[in-house]
């Protein structure tokens, strides 16, 4: 096929892209930098307003610093409760294989909205963790786990756990089985094996699991919203409040960039940290 | 310098017929081993269980008399290649050498002078700082060889070390290894299921059928004595000759070329001789011999290899350098010294 065919076959999927991705990026690039609207979604002329708003109220970088948080301590979760789920998913002897895969991808089989109830139901101050303790007498009152930050990680981790899971099972399924032979041949015990061969080289798989895990958890609006309530919010719950609530679209839009920016910033920074030589 | 001796060493994996069938082999310190079979023959699950990778069944594993049989295979001093190199491909040829070395506790100053010995040992300095991906397949190899040897185990494993390699550096290869076990010292046992590496590397070739050693001895001896027609036809291309007794001479089988000498069956039955195909001569008809006719040539240059076939209707194949330029269905005249053929055993 020739080139220029090669070129059309694209073009529909850059199409696509074109309309539904790259002009409302660069809409909301643009509505970042503009003046508030009275009536108008935003009103004449250009200002870096937006952005001293929000980097100078200690309430708008405490809640980015927090979203941070929230999205570092997700991904550490994930990363400590996944690891070993998969490895052991990647063992080749595995039996079973497809009950597993099953349980692993059972989050993203229930619908968000219902899910994050789910954990209303288990977490709130009358839900079925405080009053099965309670009944059991080991707590007087509630344990805080809803409408703060504990219940968001909680409900987060939940969810984005296959981000993290299916990437460093792939990962490990890629390892030639007798290098961790040949290891053990130089002398290197099962711990040593896993630590200073299966591990690093597992490592391109907890890369691309971190961040990804890091950005959804980042981004992430419903779960948030309905575990944090009114009481914590991240940042995106706030840029949905600014943009529907209370209609300041280039407030909104400022927010929303500078959260990308944390995030992306981050997310380069740790592929840095985390780069292989070997690759 | 390290004796190894198997006794009656068995592999039976769940349920199946054995893999590896009572086997018994003694390897004295130094000596280069093939273990030479086809694939399913048991000769790979022998060395993982040299290695440690793979339980012993029943039987035993000695090495200088002392059984390791039931030693974890990170205890076991053993240097192992595999087949596909297995590299750490997340460290650097240096960092790959030194790893055994670290799991013993060498000291820095120690693990960098040996690394560096073996560098040089596998000619790959000036790859020191490579990452294994790198490199190409030969040098992959060496760095794989290398790791094995840095250690300085109790004995070297090769699994198949060559087979992904392309021909020219396959040979290069054979010789590259032959010589630096030998100047190594170290006792070897090498698989592959290629005749021409196993003769050309080994002091003892070990050829391998079902789980069971069907021969062991030096390479010519396999090759000019083969005890059965199996290992004949392993170890090499062969003419088999299903000869009847010779009524007319005692104790001798009746073959196109005269009455070869054989220990004799009971009467009227046959016995099974071999021939090698470049035992025989091929002159132009007329000459002494037994009358043949050419159907087929193949010529390579350095020889050419005829099938040939008697009045009788049986086929021969010879091998010879390209003396004469005789062509299909040219006719000819074959002779062959009678000490060349050897009485086969039966193989029931």
């Amino acid at each position: 096929m020739s080139q220029r065919k090669t070129f059309l076959l694209l073009l529909p999927a850059g199409v696509l892209l074109v309309v539904f991705l790259a002009i409302p990026y660069v809409s909301v690039f643009i509505s970042a930098f503009r003046e508030p609207g009275q009536g108008t979604p935003y009103g004449e002329g250009y200002t870096i307003a937006n952005f001293t708003r929000i980097l100078g109220d200690w309430f708008y970088v405490k809640q980015a610093l927090n979203t941070m948080l929230i999205g570092a301590v997700t991904t550490l979760a994930t990363l400590v409760i996944g690891l070993p789920v998969a490895f052991q998913l990647a063992r080749p002897d595995l039996k079973l294989r497809g009950l597993f895969y099953g349980i692993v991808l059972s989050p993203l089989l229930v619908g968000i909205v219902i899910r994050s109830y789910g954990w209303t139901i288990l977490l709130g101050n009358n839900g079925v963790i405080n009053r099965t303790l309670r009944e059991w007498g080991w707590i007087d009152g509630p344990l805080p786990l809803m409408y703060n930050t504990l219940g968001i990680v909680i409900a987060l981790t939940h969810v984005f756990l296959p981000f993290m899971i299916l990437p460093i099972m792939s990962a490990v399924q890629g390892i030639d089985p007798s290098v961790g032979s040949a290891a053990r041949s130089l002398g290197a015990k099962r711990p040593t094996v896993i630590r200073r061969v299966l591990l690093p080289l597992a490592m391109p798989g907890i890369q691309s699991g971190c961040i990804l895990v890091f950005v959804l958890a980042l981004s992430s609006y419903v779960t948030p919203a309905l575990i944090g309530g009114l009481r914590v919010k991240t940042t995106a719950v706030t840029v949905v409040d600014a943009m529907i609530d209370t209609f300041q679209w280039p407030f909104g839009a400022a927010l929303a960039l500078t959260l990308s920016v944390l995030g992306g910033g981050s997310v380069l920074i740790f592929a840095r940290l985390t780069r292989m030589k070997w690759k | 310098m390290t004796e190894v001796r198997l006794n009656r060493l068995t592999k039976i994996y769940s349920g199946g017929k054995p893999a590896v069938d009572s086997i018994t082999l003694d390897i004295p310190s130094g000596q280069f081993v093939s273990l030479l079979g086809p694939s399913g023959c048991g000769k790979t699950t022998t060395l993982k269980m040299l290695a440690g990778f793979e339980d012993v069944t029943s039987g035993e594993i000695a090495f200088d008399g002392e059984d390791v049989g039931r030693v974890p295979a990170e205890d076991r001093d053993i240097g192992m290649v595999f087949q596909n190199y297995a590299l750490f491909p997340h460290m650097t040829v240096q960092q790959n050498l030194a790893f055994g070395l670290e799991m013993r506790k060498v000291s820095k100053a120690e693990i960098k002078r040996r690394v560096q010995a073996t560098l040089e040992m596998v000619q790959l300095d000036h790859l020191a700082d490579r990452y294994p991906a790198q490199l190409s397949g030969g040098q992959q190899q060496r760095v794989a060889i290398g790791r094995a040897l840095t250690i300085e185990p109790r004995i070297l494993l090769l699994d198949e070390p060559l087979a992904n390699l392309d021909a020219k550096l396959r040979e290069e290869m054979r010789v590259f290894i032959r010589d630096l076990q030998k100047r190594v010292g170290i006792t070897t046992v090498y698989v592959t299921h290629d005749q021409a590496e196993a003769m050309t590397m080994s002091d003892l070739v070990v050829v391998m059928f079902d789980g069971h050693i069907a021969q062991a001895g030096a390479p010519r001896e396999i090759y000019e004595t083969p005890k059965t027609a199996k290992v004949a036809g392993f170890v090499g291309q062969v003419n088999l000759i299903e000869a009847p007794m010779d009524p007319a001479t005692p104790g001798h089988a009746a073959t196109p070329f005269g009455p070869v000498p054989v220990t004799a069956p009971g009467v009227g039955e046959t016995v099974t001789l071999a021939l090698r195909p470049e035992a025989i001569d091929i002159a132009p008809a007329g000459a002494p011999g037994t009358p043949a006719t050419i159907e087929r040539v193949q010529y390579s240059g350095a020889i050419v290899d005829y099938t040939l076939r008697f009045a009788d209707g049986t086929a021969m194949e010879v091998k010879t350098i390209p003396r004469h330029p005789f062509a299909t269905g040219d006719a000819v005249s074959l002779s062959v010294d009678l000490a060349r053929f050897r009485q086969l055993e039966r193989e029931y």
